[in-house]
């Protein structure tokens, strides 16, 4: 019976637990425990997704992230604080502590609250900063909203159609019709790394700007930065693929944005989608989207049974295949990668020899996982080769898969035939002429009659 | 230094109100040794050419209507067309709505100094309220490289995505000379067979022992068989033998190459002595 109960008890875990891959405790933090209120509906939808929800504030005694070396937490939410900075048990060095420990984090900010000093340390570390004094505002005097914002202009209307870049999943792209309003927004740049990638960009006629400085006209010399260079939500995801999002409008999130109506100038009336924009960014920050998982690697000779031999020979054929899902919500499902971008077979010693395009398999609609498979020559060069598929993309975990074989020269017999190669066919009658020469030679050495002199030699 | 009078650019600037414009507009090259050029921005046909040591500047007058306003934005912006990239600049504004930005070279990002094409300059002017902003197109300005002078080099940074296909290319296989030459000389090669045949029998090689050979003893026929079959033992080991497949075979056909062999020559040397060779 204990057992039983135990059994259903583990059975409920894993079903909890299946809303992530990376686990469910999510601690947010933020100024008064009250404040999340304005927040039900983004943490009522975090809740319903199976995220076991713990509110703190950095004042809060208790507050820790690692507890004898493990995380106790698996995500952060950081809300806007009124803190100068987040404390001794939330310093950048242990939030990057935390992230090298695959823990996901998201940074709301929010230009009414200076960014905590420890928020922008933190920030920093990872290559996005932030406009000077902690502070300022993005307006955009051209896609405000006009419902709310129609004299200070500090309500972004956006639309976000297209990735920041044409071989991007969309992700969190939006349809050509459906706006997000972004409220109060502050907003950062990113430094050169790959890690970093934007979410959503500012428009080109968009500013930052300090409101408490700059009343009166955009100081030249103090401009933060301006136009598509200004990020409103970016994504940076470690080598060891844990996420950390920084949003620059916090109020976005907040219960009275999910619903509103916004227009733009001359536009009619919309509603935003700032509750899916939430939902998805929530989702892709802390895996329940985007993570890719290897199943089964399996490469072979050509018209050959065995998988994976250790030792294949120079200029043979071999298949190669790869087997790949993606996580979506709650479930394993078969990861299709753009069909422009595929995942590709590197065929390296030191440096590849072959780079080549897998090409997906057909499958049937019930498989969990899609094939990635090519065929191809091995290089006419003997060594120790690695068959690797290293598969980064923004947006999606990484993928770095080495298979290491031997690949042998050709051994003495393995060679064509020399009665095949036409440029020996002098030299193998030239051995037959010596062979019937010599048998000759003995045979008239043993048997001949002395001939008669041709000339008897007189003195 | 010219400024010819200018006109308000905007189309329908002076009509609607609530939108702002901006007049006097002018743009302005000046090179080192002060031989500047300068346009105004309804009159540029051309394209402003901004050389390494020169600095261009801009001015106008920005106005909320009709009227001379300070606005709250007021942005050159620098575009490549080819990627859309863009390079803001903020004019020094003042109380009376004139403003002004300088750039040279130096202040432009990598990006658009080392681009081909004309950069595309426009006006971004816009304020809090109700009046419109306005974006327009000014004058399109060229960057002059000096060839003299080092270009700087724009490295790409690195982005994770698809990389460029390697086929790796293979050695080529050993070749063979065409067909007919290889057959023409083995058959020359084979001919002197029958030649060197030609030629014993000429110097009067002959086998007429044979029989008289075999009867003196009969190891002829061994010792003789065994070096044919030695011989076939080679061919077979080319053919497809292995090495100690052959061994074997050779040490008994050799074997009975030397104890037949022994009797047989020692035959022949009874000949000799004899006299019969």
């Amino acid at each position: 019976m204990r057992s039983l109960l135990s059994l259903a008890v583990l059975a409920a875990a894993s079903v909890v637990s299946a809303v992530s891959v990376t686990g469910n405790r999510l601690l947010v933090v933020l100024d008064d425990v009250a404040e999340k209120e304005s927040y039900s509906k983004l943490f009522g939808s975090l809740a319903d997704r199976g995220f076991d929800i713990t509110y703190d504030t950095p004042r809060s005694e208790d507050l820790q992230l690692f507890h004898l070396g493990e995380r106790t937490y698996d995500h952060i939410v950081f809300l806007p604080t009124k803190v100068k900075a987040l404390g001794p048990k939330l310093t950048p060095q242990i939030l990057l502590d935390f992230v090298n420990a695959a823990g996901n984090i998201m940074v709301a900010l929010s230009a009414t609250t200076p960014a905590s000093t420890s928020t922008v340390a933190f920030l920093a570390e990872l290559g996005i900063s932030l406009p000077q004094e902690r502070t300022g505002l993005v307006v955009d005097h051209f896609n405000y909203d006009t419902v709310s914002a129609s004299e200070k202009h500090d309500t972004l209307v956006l639309h976000n159609s297209k990735p920041v870049r044409y071989d991007m999943w969309d992700v969190f792209s939006l349809r050509d019709d459906e706006f997000l309003a972004l409220p109060h927004t502050v907003g950062h740049t990113l430094g050169a790394g790959e890690l970093l990638t934007p979410i959503l960009r500012a428009p080109s006629t968009a500013y930052s700007y300090n409101p408490k400085e700059q009343t009166e006209a955009v100081d030249p010399d103090d401009l933060f930065a301006a136009g598509q260079q200004l990020a409103l939500a970016s994504a940076f995801q470690a080598r060891n693929s844990a996420r950390v999002t920084v949003l620059g409008s916090a109020e976005m999130l907040q219960d009275k944005w999910f619903d509103t109506k916004v227009a733009v100038e001359g536009g009619s009336k919309v509603s935003t989608k700032n509750a899916e924009f939430a939902k998805t960014l929530t989702g892709w920050t802390f895996q329940e989207l985007g993570v890719l998982r290897v199943e089964e690697i399996e490469h072979r000779l050509k018209d050959s049974n065995e998988t994976n031999p250790e030792i294949y020979r120079i200029k043979n054929e071999v298949h190669y295949q790869i087997s790949l899902s993606e996580y979506r919500w709650d479930a394993w499902v078969p990861f299709n990668a753009n069909p422009n971008d595929p995942p590709q077979l590197e065929v390296s010693m030191l440096s590849p020899f072959h780079r080549l395009n897998l090409a997906p398999e057909e499958h049937s609609a019930t498989d969990r996982t899609r094939t990635y498979s090519t065929d191809l020559i091995l290089p006419d060069q003997h060594g120790i080769f690695n068959l690797r598929v290293n598969y980064k993309r923004p947006f999606y975990t990484y993928v770095d898969e080495k298979c290491t074989v031997s690949v042998r020269h050709m051994a003495h017999d393995e060679w064509p035939r020399s009665f095949v190669i036409s440029g020996a066919w002098p030299w193998i009658s030239g051995i037959g002429a010596t062979v019937s020469g010599f048998v000759m030679f003995c045979a008239i050495w043993v048997y001949s009659k002395p001939a008669a002199p041709l000339v008897k030699k007189t003195q | 230094m010219r400024f010819l009078p200018s006109f308000a650019l905007l189309a329908g600037a002076a009509s609607a109100a609530s939108s702002w414009s901006f007049s006097d507009g002018a743009v302005e090259v000046t090179s080192k040794g002060s031989v500047s050029t300068s346009y105004i921005f309804a009159d540029v046909q051309e394209t402003v050419q901004l050389g390494q040591a020169d600095r261009l500047k801009v001015s106008l007058t920005a106005k909320d209507g009709s009227k001379a306003k300070r606005p709250h934005q007021a942005f050159l912006m620098l575009k490549e067309k080819q990627t859309g990239l863009e390079a803001p600049y903020a004019l020094t504004l003042k109380e009376s709505g004139k403003g002004t930005v300088e750039l040279t070279q130096k202040d432009l990002p990598i990006q658009l100094l080392t681009s081909t094409d004309p950069l595309e300059a426009s006006l971004v002017i816009g304020s809090f309220g109700s009046t419109k902003g306005a974006v327009s197109h000014a004058f399109n300005v060229a960057i002059l490289v000096d060839p003299n002078v080092p270009q700087p080099q724009y490295e790409a940074p690195l982005r994770y995505g698809k990389k460029p296909e390697i086929h790796h290319i293979f050695r080529d296989d050993p070749k063979s000379p065409p067909k007919i030459i290889s057959l023409v000389f083995a058959l020359a090669v084979v001919a002197t067979v029958p030649l060197v045949l030609l030629g014993w029998a000429a110097m009067g090689a002959n086998l007429d022992h044979a029989a008289k050979a075999v009867s003196g003893s009969a190891s002829h026929i061994l010792f003789f068989g065994s070096i044919v079959a030695m011989e076939g033992v080679y061919f077979l080991y080319y053919s497809g033998w292995k090495l100690f497949t052959v061994l074997p075979f050779m040490s008994i056909i050799g074997l009975v190459a030397f104890l037949s062999g022994s009797k047989a020559l020692g035959e022949v040397q009874r000949r000799r002595l004899a006299g019969e060779r």
